[in-house]
């Protein structure tokens, strides 16, 4: 990896990444302190929930007893607010390098002793501090938010819960890489990864709902990050995680792979 | 001499879409070559191939004896490259950017100073802000930053106005007085003709003409025009490389390719009021090619060095 690639990819990524981290601690950290008043009228707001339709509360990811700060912090950032700020970054941050090659700043870049594999390393980097400084944001805000209300969320276990958020960008970033550095298209790769990923989340809210098809969850990302045990119970899925993440890994290995030997006609 | 880019058969396809084909050519050390074609005709792809960012589909190029292809970062190590519309990161200033790439270059913070100065660039506007006669500077001082043997310039004074021309021109003289080659792509014919050894003509991705600027001058007609004290005897010009226009008394037009000693023996044996000789300009040369009276698209191996083109248009102009 060239730090010195890596600086300037975090460098233009700052607006972008200043942004979600404003709008992720703010969400996070307002919700968070929202608990206690949820927590107190608990069986109010279910109440008030069974007046929706189950499938929009499966949809959105609000199952449970809302006095459960798994379900809580799950349903409302784990669930709803993390997936949107993790594909946005994700998918921004993994795509540029086909964007680079279209402007032909590639060209400038790679003309010089800067390998292939170095500079697409630096990327990755910068993507994975990114995808990271987002779930740590959110974690964080939780957690300093956590300080002003009673009761006390588990913070060890909301600490774990960004890591397994780190692991589900991980899994988006990774594949969004592969995709940029094949098509060289930054509106193809990012697109196809939206897609995809839109497709999933329909797929865990169809397999909620009828269990006879639950087998079709079982290739969406989103039935593999669920946060609800973790925080409530303790139980870290390392499994999940593992998939997660490997999969982000394997996308980014195979990026790299690829970028190599790529021919980049723009 | 020492080869620095040899390209052997180089060509490359977009899948059904023509690239280059067949591109046969060599650069010496020290010599700044000269690469003409209109848009579209080849020159960046097959300078992209020899930066080993486009693989070739067939053929092969090497510089400084490196694969272009598989050794492209340590060649890259000894070259300083600049695109005909480089894609700057409009967000940084051109001093952020200079001293990115000369960074990565492994030169020092600043390094571009000099050459700033000297094209009188200023480094701290944002790239985005500058306007495009600007933004070429960026790529002009990043080409001369550094002492990398080999400069590889694609149409570097596109938006440049003429006294930053001016400039590039001196700068490019001093390089090859400091014996570090060039290959400039070019569509500033004047420039090229002052500046290069050698050039290579491509049409439609095939390289149809390479020569030295003296040759590609020398083997195209040329006018002259006299006006004698009386009318000359009969058979005074019969030279085979002259061509009699007219002979209306004491007005001579000629049109001569080739050795014009010969000629200019006849004439100063002559008493002679008035002589022009006009040499055809490189452009006109150069259109030729591409106005159907050039010749054909096909395979031209001419080693570097060559004072004579392989193909040479035998029609007068």
């Amino acid at each position: 990896m060239s730090a010195r690639a890596l600086l300037l990819d975090l460098r233009r990524s700052r607006t972008l990444l200043g942004w979600l981290v404003v709008i992720t601690a703010a969400y996070a950290g307002f919700i968070t302190v929202f608990y206690t008043n949820v927590a107190e009228n608990a069986e109010e707001f279910e109440k008030l929930l069974e007046v929706y339709p189950k499938e929009l509360l499966i949809a959105f990811g609000i199952e449970g007893n809302f006095a459960d700060p798994g379900v809580f912090l799950s349903g409302y950032v784990f669930s709803f607010l993390w997936p949107l700020i993790a594909a946005i970054g994700a998918i921004a941050l993994a795509t540029r390098i086909a964007a680079d090659v279209d402007r032909g700043f590639l060209d400038i870049v790679l003309a010089t002793r800067l390998p292939r594999v170095r500079h697409l390393a630096a990327s990755i980097g910068s993507q994975a501090l990114g995808i990271g400084l987002l779930a740590g944001t959110m974690v964080g805000a939780i957690v300093l938010a956590d300080l002003l209300i009673e009761p006390d969320f588990p913070t060890a276990r909301v600490l774990a819960a960004g890591v397994h958020a780190f692991a589900f960008g991980a899994a988006i970033a990774g594949p969004a890489t592969l995709f940029a550095v094949v098509f060289l298209d930054r509106g193809r790769a990012a697109g196809i990864v939206a897609g995809v990923l839109v497709l999933m989340y329909l797929l865990n809210v169809v397999a909620a709902l009828a269990p006879e098809v639950d087998a079709l969850a079982t290739i969406s990302a989103f039935r593999y990050f669920d946060v609800r045990d973790l925080i409530g119970d303790g139980a870290y899925p390392v499994g999940d995680s593992l998939l997660l993440g490997g999969v982000g890994a394997a996308g980014w290995a195979l990026s790299l792979l690829v970028f190599r030997r790529r021919d980049l006609a723009a | 001499m020492t080869r620095i880019i040899e390209a052997d058969g180089l060509t490359k396809s977009y899948g059904p879409r023509r690239g280059i084909v067949d591109v046969t050519f060599s650069v010496d050390e020290g010599e700044v070559f000269g690469f003409l074609g209109p848009n579209g005709a080849g020159k960046t792809t097959t300078i992209r191939t020899l930066l080993g960012l486009l693989r070739p589909t067939s053929g092969r190029a090497s510089i400084f004896g490196l694969d272009v292809w598989s050794e492209a970062p340590r060649l890259h190590d000894r070259l300083s490259y600049v695109g005909s519309d480089p894609g700057y990161l409009g967000e940084l200033t051109a001093g952020a950017l200079l001293d990115y790439v000369a960074g990565l270059r492994g030169l020092a913070r600043g390094a571009w100073r000099q050459a700033a100065e000297r094209f009188e660039l200023d480094p701290t506007v944002q790239i985005r802000k500058l306007s495009r006669g600007n933004r070429q500077k960026v790529g002009v001082v990043q080409a001369f930053m550094g002492d990398a043997p080999l400069l590889v310039l694609d149409e570097p004074t596109s938006g440049l106005d003429p006294l930053m021309q001016r400039e590039f021109l001196t700068a490019l003289s001093e390089a090859r007085a400091a014996g570090r080659t060039v290959f400039l792509s070019s569509h500033n014919l004047p420039e090229v003709e002052r500046s290069c050894d050698r050039v290579g003509i491509i049409r439609e991705g095939r390289l149809i003409e390479i020569s030295t600027v003296q040759a590609l001058l020398a083997g195209h007609w040329r006018s002259v025009s006299l006006v004698l004290a009386a009318p000359a005897p009969a058979g005074t010009f019969d030279l085979p490389n002259v061509q009699v226009v007219s002979a209306a008394a004491r007005d001579v037009h000629l049109m001569i390719r080739g050795d014009v000693n010969p000629l200019l023996r006849r004439i100063a044996s002559l008493d002679v009021h008035d002589v022009s000789i006009a040499t055809p300009e490189i452009e006109d040369i150069f259109l030729r090619f591409y106005d159907g009276t050039g010749p054909s698209p096909a395979r031209v191996a001419v080693p570097a060095g060559a004072s004579v083109p392989a193909h040479r248009t035998e029609t007068g102009r």
